[in-house]
């Protein structure tokens, strides 16, 4: 069976906006896509080319205008990462990352562990009494991403969640994530400005281009794992990148 | 050393208060001296101040004091409970905000002091039509403040709340009235003042009841020092009710850049 194999399928999918006063947006159209269980599949392409739109409509956010999604997950559990963080500016950093447990009723002694773990791995157990309004750019979005991943849904998507990040936190936590997705084994959707990034963190990218959004094409980072500071320095990163910049156009 | 500079800064500005009221009362006091104002025209401001302990030396003020109390929290209760409720059902339900608008409009310029004669000739002169006029003032600043509150939220925290698929309840009870919370208080504080306005002034009007009612009887009588004595004790009765709704504010949004240190 398929689903046991995939994460996410989506057959035909399309969107197209109303507008009142302009002609109607094609967002999307016919994008088919094929998400393997524990894959790192990262989205680039221009402004307005619907990536935001595609994960929403994964998420469940938005509705397609024409055809479907397939989860694996009957239940279809995911986690979002958003572009800015959106925690609660009253709750402190643990109370955040307990959110969806709370929300969800799941507060199981195993989830509160799994919590307190998730904190450390990602580097904020003696923060986690500390306010929203107290935390730098990267550790807001840190929780955040701890957040997502708190009530173990198989899929997490991101939109952005570095781009308002200096390159230096985006990089470190770029590793952070990495570390994060092997000892969890989720599948992750990953939407980027940064081709670097894109190559850094992917098992494959996906090209889009606009106008209407479409898929221009899917790139197999063949890049040897696990990732680190290396990386960057092997010549088919480069090449990879060009590849990409290219494509894009 | 940041403490020990807080407890200055607070002794300082008390200091300020008291030197500023101080030579205000000064000029006040040689005013009525030294040009022999008679005293139902400007009492002195020692005058005011017998008059002021004779309120409470008598027992006289108590029962007023209290009247007027009661009135200004039971109206300013009933008043933001159901600002906070429509305010919530307005920006849920597009039916009830279009169906309600225009008589919500209609009431929030009317000038509610205008219809107390008609509230005493449907609920008679007693506590109904005032606390019914309190509510009138309290209810529509509180309701504009609830709304501009819900609109508030960041659309992406709503987004989480459908991911992590909420029930209504679980929105509202976790995120929405705490985003609401900053505007809301905004115009809880507007509601109090509008609720002290409204109890004096239907106090005026109708009964023997309340500080609104010793300032007519003094007015009637000529007892200026007791009427300003009365017009010092609303204005502390003012003060100690915004107090109260500032501190509730304070204590609970303490998480609000507007509060941080
Ligand atoms: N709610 C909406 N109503 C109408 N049009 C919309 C709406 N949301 C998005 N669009 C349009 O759909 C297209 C795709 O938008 P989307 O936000 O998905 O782009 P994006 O690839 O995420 O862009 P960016 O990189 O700038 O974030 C754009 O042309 C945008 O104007
Ligand atoms: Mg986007």
């Amino acid at each position: 069976m398929e689903s046991t194999k995939y994460s996410v399928v989506t057959k035909n999918l399309g969107k197209v906006y109303k507008n009142l006063l302009k002609d109607d947006t094609v967002a999307l159209t016919d994008i088919n896509l094929e998400i393997e269980n524990g894959e790192f599949v990262s989205i680039i392409g221009p402004s307005g080319c619907g990536k935001s739109t595609l994960l929403k409509i994964i998420g469940g956010l938005e509705k397609p205008t024409s055809g479907e999604i397939i989860y694996s997950d009957p239940e279809n559990k995911l986690g979002f990462v958003f572009q800015d963080s959106v925690l609660l500016p009253w709750k402190n950093v643990r109370e955040n990352a307990e959110f969806p447990l709370v929300i969800q009723k799941k507060r199981s002694p195993e989830n509160e562990k799994r919590l307190d773990e998730l904190l450390e791995l990602a580097g904020l157990t003696e923060f986690s009494t500390a306010l929203p309004r107290e935390l730098s750019g990267g550790m807001k979005q840190r929780v955040s991403i701890v957040r997502a991943l708190s009530y173990d849904a198989p899929l997490l998507l991101m939109d952005e969640p570095f781009g308002a990040l200096d390159a230096l936190t985006r990089d470190h936590l770029n590793l952070q994530l990495l570390k994060i997705w092997s000892k969890t084994g989720k599948t992750i959707l990953f939407v980027t400005h940064s081709i670097e990034e894109a190559t850094f963190l992917s098992d494959r990218v996906l090209v889009m281009a606009t106008r209407p959004g479409r898929i221009r094409e899917i790139v197999t980072i063949d890049l040897p794992r696990p990732r680190n500071e290396d990386t960057r320095n092997n010549p088919r990163f480069a090449e990879l990148n060009k590849y990409l910049r290219e494509l894009i156009g | 050393m940041k403490r020990h500079g807080k407890t200055a800064n607070f002794l300082r500005s008390i200091g300020e208060y008291v030197l500023s009221i101080g030579f205000f009362i000064l000029i006040w006091f040689l005013y009525t001296k030294l040009n022999d104002v008679p005293t139902y025209i400007l009492p002195s401001p020692d005058q005011v101040w017998s008059s002021f302990i004779g309120l409470f030396t008598s027992g006289l003020v108590w029962g007023h004091l209290w009247a007027t109390t009661y009135e200004v929290m039971l109206g300013f209760l009933i008043g933001s409970f159901l600002g906070i409720v429509l305010g919530y059902l307005f920006i849920k339900t597009d039916w009830i905000k279009t169906a309600l608008m225009p008589y919500l409009i209609f009431f929030q310029t009317a000038p509610k002091i205008a219809l107390v004669p008609l509230f005493i000739v449907w609920f008679g002169i007693g506590v109904v039509s005032k606390i019914i006029l309190i509510i009138s003032m309290v209810v529509f600043p509180v309701l504009a403040g609830m709304m501009l509150g819900l609109e508030s939220i960041p659309s992406d925290v709503k987004n989480l709340m459908k991911v992590l698929k909420a029930n209504r309840w679980q929105i509202f009870s976790q995120v929405e009235f705490q985003y609401a919370l900053p505007s809301l208080f905004s115009s809880l504080k507007i509601g109090i003042v509008q609720a002290v306005i409204g109890a004096i002034v239907a106090e005026w009007m109708s009964g023997k009841q309340g500080l609104g009612y010793i300032l007519t009887y003094a007015s009637s009588t000529y007892e200026t020092p007791m009427l300003i004595a009365g017009i010092l004790l609303t204005i502390l009765l003012g003060i100690a009710t915004y107090e109260m709704v500032h501190i509730a504010e304070n204590k609970m949004l303490y998480w609000h850049e507007s509060k941080k240190e």
